[in-house]
């Protein structure tokens, strides 16, 4: 096709193309080429370029003799940011699932207010809700109270800044987002189905394992993927259950583009990020990609 | 082969409680067709279910070749079911249809793809044995939905209105094929219906529901020629009924009497199939009576007469168009009917109920 057709599919796709390059693309190369520059004195940069920022995301260089060796600190927290996603998707999918399916199973018009339930913390600001459940495992907070007060233990468990302090608050924040799409999935599904199931034999495992499972797969690997892509870059939780003792790439890339005054680095960081999660991404389409084939082979 | 006793079944509590089956027993033989027939809402598909194992009984019994199997789970009943909508899993194919129930028997490899292959070519569908279960037509969905349903060789086959999805043509193949399927296999086929037509031209037996009870368990032949009651008679077929009333052995309607044996003194329904009205007058051992051609229908092979009675009753006769003989019949004009003895039923006005 030629002429004034072409040049005005063009126009009209401009206002999608440029909002796609004004706040996608340009954002990501501006944080791609700060990966290459200089880190200045009081943070900012200097337009020299050098590969120290991207060097540092594994690497260190011993102050004293000049070294090379593997970056202690930045490994154990990508590790833990990789570990803990993985274990807060788990964990979601654990509790989620079975949630979703008494939801799912309920008369349709009780659907609604459990799913209001779901949705009632996204009403609350963040930063709030993390808050509240700090208050409830830190020393002086809920949990070791019953516990003191039970006889159980003689002095308070200390749960704040630990691991596990962040992977239930990030189990409590990211559990509605596992919720809503297995919910969907399994709304959709014809129980007709899961009769005829028993009806030829099979029993409660076989039908979930053969019947169940495979239909209601794509709602809970995109369940998955939202849970898991937000948790592999979050901030607020980690740092307010995890303080600096149990930090997360999101919380390491902040410091670098605060105390840490090396934004090279912080940029080198938010690439990898970005590229972690597009790789989960990759891992997902073929998931599902490969199920098409199937459908439709 | 199955002895259905006393067997019940209320849903709800309290006020809200509702009986879909109240005590019904009776027994199906071995090889046999048998068909629940009744109008929506009639218990047969609960009464079915029943069977199946979907929901439990409230009371009474179900005994399967001397075993009562009311309390059993339907994944340990050998019996199987075509339901109404196929249900076949979406994400398989064919062939992984048709071998669910012997994988979910855990049978070995080597007996279940044959097992498979001859089901597979029993219902005519081997070559479509790789596609998905959604790229089917609903008649190919159906014979899937059978030859999933067989392969694991179940005592019982129950057929939730298998045919209900199909349009008319397939429909009738379809009704020709299970009967064929059914002889073949020699297995016991229990149908659930609503269609009369497709009950009577299938079945060695059926029984008639209505109100969470059997009105009559009878071959398709019984039931078209003495219906138990007026329920019967007007689902099965189409009749005639007629107010007589009956006194010293003879029955009256309007103008005309005639002796008819087992009338009890009082009032009294007759009925009569259309076929069996005749438009003649001086027949013997038959009802006569006066009637206006109201109007005339023609139906291809045959045509309808709606006839008015002098006391207002209407009445249908069924006239076949033969090439000779047909006599020519005008509306408005006045005529002679005859029913005869043979074909006037007594029927009881009641449905069997509480």
């Amino acid at each position: 096709m030629n002429g004034p057709d072409t040049w005005r599919r063009w126009a009209l796709s401009l206002p999608a193309v440029a909002v796609i390059m004004l706040f996608s693309i340009l954002p990501l190369g501006v944080v791609l080429v700060y990966s290459f520059l200089t880190p200045g004195d009081f943070g900012n940069v200097k337009w020299i370029f050098s590969t120290d920022g991207w060097f540092s995301v594994l690497f260190e260089r011993n102050i004293f003799d000049d070294t090379i060796g593997l970056s202690g600190a930045n490994l154990s927290i990508l590790f833990r940011s990789i570990i803990l996603s993985v274990l807060t998707t788990l964990i979601t999918l654990i509790f989620g699932v079975p949630t979703a399916w008494f939801i799912a199973t309920r008369p349709p018009t009780q659907r609604n207010f459990w799913l209001f339930l779901i949705t009632i913390p996204f009403w609350t600001n963040l930063l709030v809700r993390t808050i509240a459940v700090q208050e409830m495992i830190r020393s002086e907070g809920v949990f070791n109270r019953i516990l003191l007060a039970l006889g159980l233990i003689k002095e308070p468990i200390q749960m704040m800044y630990t691991d596990f302090a962040v992977l239930l608050g990030m189990t409590y924040v990211f559990l509605p987002l596992m919720v809503l799409p297995v919910y969907a999935a399994i709304e959709k599904f014809d129980f007709r189905l899961a009769e005829a199931s028993y009806d030829l034999y099979a029993s409660r495992l076989f039908c979930l394992r053969r019947v169940i499972l495979p239909l209601i797969k794509p709602g809970v690997i995109a369940g998955s993927i939202l849970v898991f892509v937000p948790s592999l870059g979050a901030y607020v939780t980690p740092r307010v259950m995890g303080g600096g003792k149990s930090m997360m790439l999101g919380n390491l890339i902040d410091l670098q583009f605060g105390q840490g005054r090396n934004w090279p680095l912080g940029a080198a960081l938010s690439i990898t990020l970005t590229v972690l999660v597009l790789l989960a991404l990759i891992w997902y389409t073929r998931l599902t990609a490969g199920r098409k084939e199937r459908d439709h082979g | 082969m199955l002895d259905i006793r006393g067997l019940s079944k209320r849903f709800g509590y309290g006020k809200g409680e509702v009986t879909a089956l109240h005590e019904v027993s009776f027994s199906i033989a071995e090889g046999e067709f048998f068909t629940l027939l009744g109008p929506s809402g009639c218990g047969k598909t609960t009464l079915l279910r029943l069977i199946a194992g979907f929901i439990s009984p409230s009371g009474g019994s179900l005994v399967l070749d001397g075993k009562d199997i009311a309390a059993m789970p339907p994944n340990r009943r050998p019996v199987n079911t075509v339901f109404q909508s196929y249900a076949l899993f979406p994400h398989m194919t064919v062939g992984e249809n048709v071998a669910f129930a012997l994988e979910a028997q855990g049978r070995p490899r080597s007996e279940i793809d044959p097992a498979v292959d001859k089901m597979l070519s029993l219902v005519q569908l081997l070559h479509l044995k790789n596609r998905k279960s959604s790229e089917l037509s609903g008649g190919q969905q159906q014979r899937v939905a059978l030859a999933r349903a067989l392969v694991a060789k179940p005592r019982i086959l129950l057929l939730d209105e298998p045919l209900s999805a199909l349009d008319m043509k397939l429909r009738k193949d379809m009704q020709i094929e299970l009967k064929r399927l059914q002889r073949e296999t020699g297995l016991t086929f229990i149908f659930v219906t609503h269609d009369q037509e497709e009950a009577l031209t299938m079945s060695d037996r059926i029984a008639v529901m209505s109100g969470g009870r059997v009105q009559q368990i009878a071959t398709p032949r019984e039931l078209y020629d003495s219906p138990a009651n007026r329920f019967v008679a007007g689902f099965i077929g189409e009749s005639n009924f007629l107010a007589a009333k009956a006194a010293n052995g003879a029955v009256e309607v309007g103008q005309g009497r005639m002796a008819l044996e087992g009338a009890a003194d009082g009032p009294l329904t007759l009925m009569i199939r259309p076929e069996h009205v005749m438009l003649a007058g001086n027949a013997p051992d038959a009802l006569e009576l006066e009637a206006t051609v109201d109007q005339l229908v023609f139906f291809g092979t045959d045509t309808h007469v709606h006839l008015g009675l002098a006391d207002g009753a209407k009445l249908v006769a069924r006239v076949q168009n033969a090439l000779h003989g047909t006599r020519n019949l005008n509306e408005g004009e006045r005529i002679r009917i005859a029913l005869p003895a043979k074909a006037l039923r007594i029927v009881n006005d009641e449905e069997i109920a509480a």
